[in-house]
C-alpha cells in the first residue's frame, strides 16, 4: 500500500505542477513506482511538462464517470522505465465533474498499485483544492520567497491542519540566490519560522528549469542543474534520508577555476 | 399598620428606593406610583433601585424606570438586584473563563473565545482573534486582533511582540498604520487598551499592573 501526497500552494504560479513533475520523475529514478495525477480539470498542465500531451486518450473524468478502466487513462512515461504513470486531467469540463468521495475512492485504488501517488492541486481553495487533498495522506505546500506566495501558504497550511492528513511539510521554491542574499526577499529562514512548519527542502531559480519544461521533460533528468540537485534532495528526504540542505550560496568562482574550467570543457 | 412596599433612603450615593420582593408586582407598582408622586422633591435627584430578592425582567426593569422618571425629578442612575438567571450566571462564569489555544492562527482563521484567550504561538497576517475578554498571545501578534467584543471596554490585549495591522477593543477600532508606528517599535511585551481619552493606547507590559489593577489576581509572591 503506497502513500498519497498533495503538492498544494494555494497561489497559483509558484511552481505546482513543475515540482510534481520533477519529484515524481525523481521518485522514479529512485526506483519507486509513481503515479501522478492531475487534478487542475479544465487547465491541465502536467502531461505538458512531462511531454505527454499528445499521448491522452482518457483522462481522469472518464475514470471517474466509467468510460474507461483506470488503466487505460494511465499515461507511462517511457523515460523511466516502468516507474512513472500519469493520470491526466480533463480538458472540456470543470472542476464540478468531480467530488471529493469520488477522488478518495480513486487515490485508494492507485495507492494499490503504487509506492506513491502524487496530486497535483490546482490554485485556489475552492472545489479543485478539496477534490486534490480528499484522497492525501501526507501534503507538501510550494512557495517563493515572495510575500503574497508565503500569505496563501500560510492560509492553505490553516486549512489542511484540519483535515486528516500529516503535518504539511514546506518547499520554498525559486529562490534567487543574489536577491536572497542582499535582503530583497524574504530568506528562507524567515519563511520557515513564519509558517512554522517543517522545511523539507529548497529550490533555487534556473532557467533550465524553464527551458526544459517547454522541452517536455523534467530538469532533474539534467543532473548537472542546481534546481534539479534540489529536486533529487527532496526525493530522497521523501524516501526517508537525511540530506542536509544545499547552500544558496554560488560558487564565486575565482579567475582561476574559471580558467580552468575553459580549457577543461 | 400596612407593611410599606416602597421605602426610600439616602445615602452617600444618593436616594435609593427600596422595592419589596416578596408583595405581588402589581402591588408594587402602585404604590411606587403613589410614593414618587408624593415624593416632594423639587430638585433633580440621582436614585437608585434596589429590587432585592425579586427577579424583574428586562421589560418590568423598564417599566419601573418609567414610573420614577415620569416625575421628571428623579433620575434612575443604578438598578441592582440579589437575583440572576441561570442564564446570566453562565454568561457570567463563560466570560471570566480562559480558553487557551497552542499554535498558530493562520491566514483567514477566526478564534473565538466568550472569555478570555491565551494563544501560545503566532497570529500571523489575517489571522483574526476575538475574545469577549482580554487576548494574551505568547508570540508575535501579526494579525487582528479584538478585545471585549461585547462591548468590556476594559479588556486588554498583550502580546510578547505586538506587530498586528489592527487592534480592536469594545467599539474602538485602531489601523496599525505609520502613525503607530511607535507602538510596533517597542522593543517587546506591549498591551493595548483604552486609555482615559477612550481611545487605543499602548505601553509595556508591566505598565498593567497599574492600568487594570483588577487583572491582577494575588497568590503568594509577597
Amino acid at each position: 500500500m503506497g502513500e498519497a501526497i498533495v503538492i498544494t500552494s494555494g497561489k497559483g504560479g509558484v511552481g505546482k505542477t513543475t515540482t510534481a513533475a520533477n519529484l515524481g520523475t525523481a521518485l522514479a529514478l529512485q526506483g519507486k513506482k509513481i503515479c501522478l495525477v492531475d487534478t487542475d480539470i479544465g487547465l491541465r498542465n502536467l502531461d505538458v511538462i512531462l511531454g505527454l500531451e499528445n499521448r491522452i486518450i482518457y483522462d481522469l473524468v472518464d475514470v471517474i464517470e466509467g468510460r474507461c478502466k483506470i488503466h487505460q487513462a494511465l499515461i507511462k512515461d517511457k523515460r523511466v522505465d516502468e516507474k512513472l504513470f500519469l493520470l491526466p486531467a480533463a480538458q472540456t469540463t470543470d472542476k464540478n465533474a468531480v467530488n471529493p468521495e469520488q477522488m478518495k475512492s480513486l487515490v485508494e485504488e492507485l495507492k494499490r498499485d503504487y509506492d506513491y501517488v502524487l496530486i497535483d492541486c490546482p490554485a485556489g481553495i475552492e472545489q479543485g483544492y478539496r477534490n486534490a487533498v480528499a484522497g492525501a495522506d501526507h501534503a507538501i505546500v510550494v512557495t517563493t520567497p515572495e510575500i503574497s506566495a508565503v500569505r496563501d501558504a500560510d492560509r492553505i497550511i490553516g486549512l489542511l491542519e484540519q483535515e486528516e492528513i500529516t503535518a504539511p511539510k514546506l518547499i520554498i521554491n525559486r529562490i534567487r540566490q543574489h536577491m536572497m542574499r542582499s535582503g530583497d526577499t524574504l530568506d528562507v529562514n524567515e519563511i520557515t519560522t513564519h509558517l512554522s512548519i517543517d522545511l523539507l527542502g529548497i529550490i533555487v531559480d534556473s532557467e533550465g528549469v524553464i527551458s526544459s519544461s517547454n522541452k517536455g521533460e523534467p530538469v532533474v533528468m539534467d543532473p548537472t542543474n542546481k534546481a534539479s540537485l534540489g529536486y533529487r534532495n527532496i526525493a530522497r528526504r521523501i524516501l526517508g534520508e537525511s540530506v542536509p540542505l544545499m547552500s544558496i550560496e554560488d560558487e564565486h568562482r575565482g579567475v582561476f577555476s574559471k580558467l580552468k574550467a575553459l580549457f577543461s570543457r | 399598620m400596612k407593611k410599606q412596599l416602597v421605602n426610600m433612603k439616602g445615602t452617600k450615593g444618593g436616594f435609593v428606593l427600596h422595592l419589596d420582593d416578596q408583595c405581588a408586582y402589581v402591588d408594587l407598582v402602585e404604590e411606587l406610583k403613589k410614593k414618587v408622586s408624593e415624593s416632594g422633591i423639587d430638585s433633580k435627584v440621582d436614585v437608585q433601585l434596589y429590587l432585592g430578592y425579586r427577579y424583574c425582567s428586562d421589560e418590568q426593569i423598564k417599566e419601573l424606570i418609567k414610573i420614577v422618571q415620569e416625575t421628571e425629578q428623579l433620575i434612575v442612575s443604578k438598578v441592582q438586584s440579589e437575583v440572576l438567571t441561570v442564564h446570566e450566571s453562565d454568561q457570567k462564569r463563560i466570560e471570566s473563563q480562559q480558553d487557551t489555544y497552542l499554535g498558530v492562527v493562520r491566514s483567514g482563521q477566526i478564534l473565538r473565545s466568550p472569555g478570555d484567550i491565551i494563544i501560545v504561538g503566532n497570529v500571523n497576517p489575517n489571522g483574526r482573534v476575538e475574545a469577549g475578554g482580554n487576548v494574551y498571545v505568547l508570540g508575535k501578534l501579526k494579525g487582528i486582533a479584538h478585545a471585549g467584543v461585547h462591548g468590556n471596554k476594559e479588556a486588554i490585549i498583550a502580546a510578547s511582540r505586538l506587530e498586528a495591522t489592527h487592534i480592536m477593543i469594545a467599539d474602538q477600532v485602531q489601523v496599525m498604520s505609520d502613525e503607530h508606528v511607535k507602538a510596533k517599535n517597542q522593543e517587546e511585551m506591549t498591551c493595548a487598551f483604552i486609555g482615559y481619552d477612550g481611545r487605543i493606547t499602548y505601553d509595556q507590559i508591566h505598565a498593567l499592573k497599574n492600568i487594570r489593577p483588577l487583572l491582577n489576581v494575588s497568590k503568594g509572591g509577597s
